[in-house]
């Protein structure tokens, strides 16, 4: 027991934040386990738990690295840690000087903690091109929130006002398994154990179908489209909220005459759920409340994805489950405040709002203040004038997340300067000019406030990065001081400091703490009777009101009422195409072990999933001679890939599933790159959601059929 | 302290396998070195998950994740096929554990064992779930028990287990009355 000591920190391997333990012995970590103490109450995933095989996982980068060889050639040449941020800097000065900051990109993927680092960073630099996934991932939700709520809303599952949600519905996601906006499994699963009813929205059988009282098996694509006729039901039969309705909702009458056009028996014909279906569980959910929407990305990774969260905001509305224990919420922080000020408070310049790639037709993507990546790499592969010349990406892999992996790479070796930071070399990172070797967070201290909550923690250092590897905070706090250090810090604790100065605690005291939270009867309901959001009651719109009618999509030239698009491709908008590749793909099945791109590398998440999978129906596939682990080439007319087949019986027979985002760490080359990953067979040529740029993941038209050994040479 | 049974709840079971990464981690630590950097990086699993389903029948979705791992028998075929005596019973727990030492590999407890329990690391000694008995006589729930999100393992005494289980058909009773 020399040195054994154990420390208290927070797990970033998802949006999650898991309170956790880890135990030091000699500078080695020992075991981490969950922490009973705090608000996860000791529980993790696999994911986070096998974060103790990334510290001295012999992939992790070392040393910052410079290109040698051609761009993808794999050959580098170790340099310091200066002359990598210096020349980092240099080219985002020099680029900005030449062509205006909005041909300098600032990158990152799934929000880790650092989007506010990201995007402080683009403000110093003076561009409006911030990129990430926000397009096809919460950011659509959090607009349509905004512009429809004025406020963020999470599903209810802590009982603080008194109840519980009575009934749940579990729309295109899985909290059991994968966490999407912080709201946790143990939360979730305690709340199911009391809640009477659970309806699951989902076009495969979920690890919870088997207790759900209702399973409506939409086709994919079609969320909208059930929405409305849900709400044609319960406002037809007279089942909405009539005083939350007639009080707090602007365009009720609009909207009752827009639900008309989707009656249960057209809404069974489209979305492929048996409207008896669709009548009991619209029924369900509006009498047996209150109700908590546990609403997916799978309603954002779609062309309509605007319409989809529209149509389930306003479901949330008529029904009243807005603001009320038990349904969905806005969490009031604690009092440190919005720490996401800390990316927001340098003020967006006009020049570089004007230039935000995709700024002048996706108007919520530009609200949320990130630009489009689809848009970003069209210009690039166009050869446009306006074009990005130089992109620093920290912790993300455009070759594996967007759409049309080919065209994606295109683009990237267009640049005249890539820079990536890393924890490993990744498909994206072998393309770079420079690499940067990023500390995993049982390596950095920081302060995670993910999509900011009810509660924030710290995320404790417990070792020494390998090598010369540094952290997040560190390198962007380094990068910032080098292009413009009046909106930078001297060191990474002064950082913390002033991110959390409203608490009143230093980085030191906080650390101690470990976190920050309101919660119990410190958090209020009903938020909109009182003073809260608008003096003399309501909510933070333009009237005042939920707008079920909205406004703001007035404004821009877009649908104020929710509609349903059909697919852009699909057995009904392309049936020509159909014939060709007569099954639906949704190419964003989720594991528990990998979180998109990541973890193939740690070998005992990698030992659970092998290999890259695609569900099938057994009639399907036997219909094809495909038997269950045969390997399947998944194709369509961009493409085609290859995965392992599983037979999934919980699937419609019309409908595959292929795993998102494979890549095969061991043998990282271009090759691999193009062998599994399913962003080949996706598009962004075709017309995405007009107020996001959202583009479709989980609705496309492939085939599927047998990798024979001679063929596949 | 009182002695213990393990109990999975497959009503519960989400399938995320996480008790199977609590469990390496564990016995990592002690005594058998399977996590990186040394030993073999995929190591043992002395808790499994077993899946079955889905299965449609009509309107029925039948879908199930099984966790197993050692039973802690009272009468354990291991510890009576065990020609070293290497296997004995925790006179405190009821823990049926492992003496690393007496242990020659000869995997007689694996024809025994009618749940496939014992495992056997790069070393040829049998492992098994222990069920963290060190963390029990802390007074901490086992590592699988800890970490599981949907409450679906529980170590407690035979007698509190049943009167648990025992609440819950009652609790379906109450279902069964109208609001």
């Amino acid at each position: 027991m020399s040195d054994e000591r154990i420390v208290k920190s927070t797990c970033c391997n998802c949006h999650g934040g898991c309170g956790v333990l880890i135990t030091v012995k000699d500078g080695v970590i020992k075991g981490i386990e969950g922490n009973p103490q705090s608000t996860t109450r000791g529980t993790m995933c696999a994911k986070g738990l096998a974060s103790i095989q990334e510290t001295n996982n012999p992939n992790r980068l070392r040393h910052p690295l410079k290109r040698v060889g051609a761009r993808g050639e794999d050959k580098w040449v170790q340099i310091g840690w200066d002359e990598a941020l210096d020349t980092i800097a240099n080219r985002i000065k020099e680029s900005s000087a030449q062509f205006g900051p909005n041909s300098v990109v600032t990158g990152q993927g799934t929000g880790r903690g650092y989007n506010l680092f990201t995007l402080r960073l683009a403000s110093t630099i003076g561009t409006g091109n911030m990129m990430g996934p926000a397009h096809v991932c919460y950011l659509p939700r959090l607009m349509v929130y905004t512009i429809s709520v004025g406020a963020r809303l999470m599903p209810d599952f802590h009982g603080w006002g008194g109840d519980f949600p009575k009934t749940i519905v579990a729309w295109g996601r899985q909290t059991e398994i994968t966490n999407s906006e912080n709201e946790m499994a143990v939360w979730f699963l305690d709340a199911l154990a009391k809640a009477k009813n659970l309806i699951i929205v989902d076009p495969k059988t979920t690890r919870l179908t088997s207790r759900a009282n209702l399973w409506l098996q939409l086709r994919p694509g079609t969320d909208a489209a059930l929405a409305l006729g849900m709400m044609n039901v319960i406002i037809n039969e007279g089942l909405y909220d009539k005083e939350f309705v007639a009080d707090w909702t602007h365009g009720f009458e609009k909207l009752r005459d827009r639900v008309q056009d989707y009656p249960p028996e057209k809404v069974a014909e489209i979305t492929w759920v048996p409207k008896e279906k669709i009548i009991k569980a619209a029924r369900m959910l509006a009498t047996d409340s209150p109700t908590a929407f546990n609403v997916g990305q799978a309603l954002e990774a779609s062309n309509n994805c605007t319409q989809n969260n529209r149509a389930m905001v306003c479901l949330m509305a008529i029904t009243g489950n807005i603001e009320r224990p038990g349904s969905m919420v806005n969490w009031m922080l604690t009092e440190a405040g919005q720490l996401e000020d800390f990316g927001r408070e340098i003020k967006i310049t006009p020049e570089a709002r004007d230039g935000m790639a995709g700024g002048d037709k996706f108007k919520l993507g530009v609200m949320g203040r990130f630009s489009n990546p689809d848009t970003i790499f069209r210009k690039l592969r166009e050869d446009d004038p306006g074009r990005a010349r130089v992109m620093h990406l920290h912790g993300t892999n455009p070759l594996l997340a967007y759409a049309d992996t080919k065209a994606i790479l295109a683009g990237l070796l267009k640049l005249d300067f890539l820079s990536v930071a890393d924890l490993y070399m990744s498909p994206t990172a072998r393309y770079a000019d420079i690499v940067l070797p990023v500390a995993h967070w049982l390596e950095s201290d920081g302060v995670w406030d993910e999509h900011g909550l009810f509660h924030f923690s710290a995320m404790v250092k417990a070792v020494e990065p390998p090598g010369e590897a540094r952290s997040t905070y560190w390198i962007y706090n380094e990068l910032g001081r080098r292009i413009d250090p009046k909106y930078w810090f001297d060191t990474v604790e002064q950082v913390f400091d002033y991110f959390i100065r409203r608490s009143g605690l230093t980085w030191e005291e906080f650390k101690k703490i470990g976190f920050l939270k309101k919660t119990g009867k410190e958090q209020k309901y009903y938020k909109y009777k009182t003073d809260y959001w608008r003096k003399g009651g309501g909510f933070r719109t333009a009237t005042g009101k939920v707008e079920l009618y909205s406004t703001t999509m007035e404004k821009y030239g877009y649908d104020p009422l929710p509609h349903y698009l059909e697919p852009n491709e699909s057995p009904y908008s392309t049936p020509e195409l159909y014939k060709q590749y007569p099954l639906i793909l949704s190419a964003s099945l989720r594991t528990p072990y990998y979180f998109l791109s990541q973890y193939r590398q740690i070998p005992w998440l990698r030992e659970r999933h092998p290999d890259p999978t695609v569900l099938i129906h057994p009639e399907t596939a036997g219909a094809m001679g495909i038997e269950n682990e045969d390997w399947v080439w998944i194709e369509n007319q961009r493409g085609r890939v290859k995965q392992k087949a599983k037979f999934f019986a919980g699937l419609d027979p019309r409908v595959v599933m292929a795993q998102q985002a494979w890549w095969y760490p061991e043998r990282n080359n271009e090759e691999s790159l193009l062998e599994s990953n399913i962003n080949v067979l996706t598009t962004s040529d075709l017309p995405p959601d007009p107020a996001t740029g959202a583009t479709t993941f989980r609705a496309l038209l492939c085939k599927v059929y047998k990798v024979e050994e001679a063929a596949n040479g | 302290m009182d002695k213990k049974a393990i109990f999975f709840d497959k009503s519960k079971c989400v399938g995320c396998q996480a008790c199977i990464i609590a469990c390496k981690i564990k016995h990592h630590a002690s005594p058998h070195p399977v996590a990186p950097p040394e030993g073999d990086p995929k190591g043992l699993s002395p808790i499994n998950v077993h899946e079955y389903g889905p299965v449609i029948k009509g309107d029925r979705v039948f879908m199930y994740y099984q966790p197993l791992a050692c039973m802690h028998c009272q009468d354990a075929p291991c510890l009576q096929a065990c020609p070293e005596t290497a296997i004995y019973r925790d006179e405190e727990t009821d823990v049926v554990l492992v003496d690393r030492e007496r242990c020659i590999g000869c995997k007689f407890c694996l024809w025994a064992c009618p749940y496939g329990a014992p495992h056997f690391d790069d070393q040829g000694k049998m492992v098994k779930c222990d069920m963290c008995v060190d963390r029990l006589r802390q007074g901490k729930p086992t590592a699988c028990e800890a970490v599981c999100v949907a409450s679906a393992i529980m170590v407690r005494a035979p007698e509190e287990i049943a009167k648990i289980q025992a609440g819950k058909a009652a609790d379906r009773v109450m279902k069964e009355i109208p609001d």
